[in-house]
């Protein structure tokens, strides 16, 4: 299937790219019908989705992801002495949302993040109160994006106020939804950028990424194996690979001081990036081997061509073992290398009551393919160097308790361990784990309040 | 190792004239490139591949406007190759070799730096086989995953009476992943035999 002119170009203001599906109308054409699943009752969090599916994938416990994804950015311009008003309307429309749309992959989960720029422009005061700490850091829970060895010297370092992530299997109730907010908080609110995608869908075909990629004419997209998750032809939704439910919950670990009201509670920390993948030289200069020695760790034992792969936490790489794999081989798995940061070091009894084993993973990933260049849309093409055409990405976003947790676990990607050590590697090296075809070109952290506080956190006090 | 020096040559024109009016296979190697081809069957005491169409602009002539080089090894494998350079990073590349006695797939060295500490590694040099194609007589194997002067090739590798024998084409712009295939498709199925005459 090729695309259409209309698929390829999007342009014009917020309001007609909110409405637009672009190239990403093909998910729906190419992916069979949605499963129906269960509903259930929302959760205070913001962050959880209900009724995920969970499927065996070459025998392995597999969280099947979303299929439509979009991120919208956008900066609060409504005057400060308009800031109760904006809340009230804003919570007035996420309302009328949740009684429209279940939080489930058939009906509409939406996740309002605010990032410190808000905090810092519109309630300083309230927030150097309530604002949750991190103990472990010593630091604020929500710290300013930062680069990471790896990434280029331009990644761009974001400053939007709020971000608003929409993931749905339906695609219309996240275009009716985006659009409902844009409209209602016109004024208030000035879209910065739009960012949309689609994650794999498993039912045995070709799969969406190598489907979109290849009516995309993406180069490399020939070479993504038949019914992969993700382009780069692994599975990632593994259910021991992401965090259970409330595990990134500022309050769970025990890493986060909520303050004197506990405002924050249910909240939790997300980072925003997009990264380009490089496919042509992931599968034109990796072999198998080579894939798998990346993408987990060198030497691990799997068939040729599998690609979802067990991580269960009794398998889970240590510091020692990391360092090994450095030592013998030169080169350190992206897995292997994160998971003394990402898993549980020891059983940790959280906050509501679950033990939580060693080598439980605790962040939630909701990443997902793009076809950006490197958005949907932006306010700023310039600044964002929006490009010509479809290009193979990642938005990636992750729910972690804090943000120096999330740069613990992107430090560790680049083979900066937990303690300190430093294997030595030059940025984007071969043995770096996926640095070598990966691009990062924006970056900004954002903090997650709770549901009955998503809306202009702390204006109303 | 013996490189042969680059032949210039007269101008032979942006199109490969011997095979590009007819889709059939000719019988021979075009008659301007198959001096070359012969000098080659000659040189390493066994068969080589002649092909009798090159995707534009290159054509097969060794020694013409788009030879690469020729160089021939002691245990007598050889590489022949045509590239078309455009700045900064536009190519039409392609390799033939052979390797007389052995169908083996040949080792290739990897040198890095890691931690200060240099390394070598030795690997298959095709690697990732994607599948067999029947072309013409020719039963090839695609390899996705190549090393030295065929990295980000497509290689294309099949035996011939005990011998390996391969062509590659390099995907980078002004091509395609499918139409790198495509002409590696139609290179091989019009690829002739050239027999030693000494």
């Amino acid at each position: 299937m090729k695309l259409t002119r209309k698929e390829l170009l999007v342009g014009g203001a917020a309001g007609a790219a909110l409405g637009a599906a672009g190239i990403y109308e093909l998910v729906d054409k190419l992916a069979d019908s949605s499963p129906s699943r269960a509903a259930a009752a929302d959760e205070p969090e913001q962050h959880l989705v209900n009724g995920l599916r969970v499927e065996k994938k070459e025998g392995v416990e597999v969280v099947v992801p979303l299929r439509h994804h979009e991120v919208v950015t956008a900066r609060v311009v409504a005057a400060e002495d308009q800031l109760v008003d904006a809340r009230a309307a804003l919570a007035a429309v996420l309302t009328r949302l949740d009684a429209d749309y279940p939080a489930t992959p058939d009906g509409l989960a939406v996740t309002v993040a605010w990032g410190l720029p808000y905090f810092q422009s519109y309630v300083p005061e309230a927030a150097r109160v309530h604002l949750p700490f991190d103990r472990r850091a010593r630091k604020e829970a929500l710290l300013d994006s930062v680069r990471f060895p790896s990434d280029p010297d331009d990644t761009i370092l974001e400053d939007n106020h709020v971000a608003f992530l929409l993931r749905s299997d339906n695609e219309e109730n996240i275009r009716t939804a985006a659009t409902e907010i844009a409209e209602r908080m016109k004024g208030a609110l000035a879209v910065t950028s739009i960012r949309k995608g689609f994650a794999g869908q498993m039912d045995g075909g070709m799969g969406l990424p190598k489907e979109m990629a290849t009516a995309a004419g993406v180069p490399g997209a020939d070479l993504i194996p038949d019914g992969s998750e993700l382009f780069l032809g692994f599975t990632s939704t593994q259910r021991n690979a992401l965090g259970p439910t409330k595990i990134v919950n500022f309050e769970t670990l025990g890493l986060v001081d909520l303050g004197p009201r506990s405002y924050f509670h249910g909240g939790t920390h997300m980072h925003l990036s997009h990264i380009f993948e490089d496919l042509e030289a992931w599968y034109l200069n990796q072999d198998f081997r080579d894939r798998v020695n990346t993408t987990f760790r060198p030497r691990m034992l799997v068939r040729p061509g599998t690609q979802t792969v067990a991580q269960p936490p009794s398998r889970v790489s240590s510091v020692s073992e990391v360092r090994r794999d450095y030592d013998r081989f030169g080169i350190i798995g992206h897995s292997s290398s994160l998971q003394p940061a990402t898993r549980l070091q020891e059983d940790v009894l959280g906050s509501d009551g679950t033990l939580y084993r060693k080598g439980t993973a605790i962040p939630q990933r909701a990443d997902f393919n793009t076809l950006d260049n490197p958005f949907f849309w932006s306010a700023n093409p310039k600044r964002d160097r929006m490009g010509e055409g479809p290009a193979a990405g990642l938005h990636f976003v992750v729910f972690n308790p804090t943000s120096d947790d999330f740069h613990r676990n992107r430090r560790a990607m680049d083979g900066h361990m937990p303690g300190g050590e430093k294997l030595q590697f030059a940025p984007r090296a071969a043995g770096q784990g996926f640095n070598s075809i990966l691009k990062t070109t924006h970056r900004q952290n954002f903090l997650v309040p709770p549901r009955r506080h998503r809306s202009f956190p702390l204006v109303e006090l | 190792m013996a490189a042969l020096a680059l032949v210039a040559s007269g101008c032979s024109g942006n199109e490969s004239k011997p095979a590009a009016a007819a889709e059939t296979k000719p019988a021979t190697c075009p008659q301007s490139w198959k001096a070359g081809w012969q000098r080659v069957a000659n040189r390493i005491h066994a068969v080589v591949y002649c092909p009798t169409w090159m995707p534009s602009p290159i054509d097969g002539k060794i020694g013409g406007q788009w030879d690469n080089g020729v160089s021939v090894e002691r245990d007598k494998s050889y590489l022949v190759s045509f590239l078309w350079h455009e700045p900064p990073s536009q190519d039409v590349h392609v390799n033939f070799r052979g390797y007389p006695g052995r169908t083996k797939i040949p080792r290739c060295e990897d040198t890095e730096v890691v931690g200060g500490k240099v390394r070598t590694t030795h690997m298959p040099c095709f690697s990732d086989p994607h599948g067999k194609r029947h072309l013409g007589g020719i039963t090839a194997t695609m390899y996705t995953v190549n090393r030295g002067v065929d990295t980000w090739h497509l290689l294309y590798a099949w035996h011939d009476h005990g011998s390996l024998y391969t062509v590659s084409e390099h995907v980078i712009l002004p091509l395609t992943y499918a139409k790198v295939v495509n002409n590696l498709d139609r290179m091989v199925r019009g690829l002739v035999r050239v027999k030693p005459t000494n």
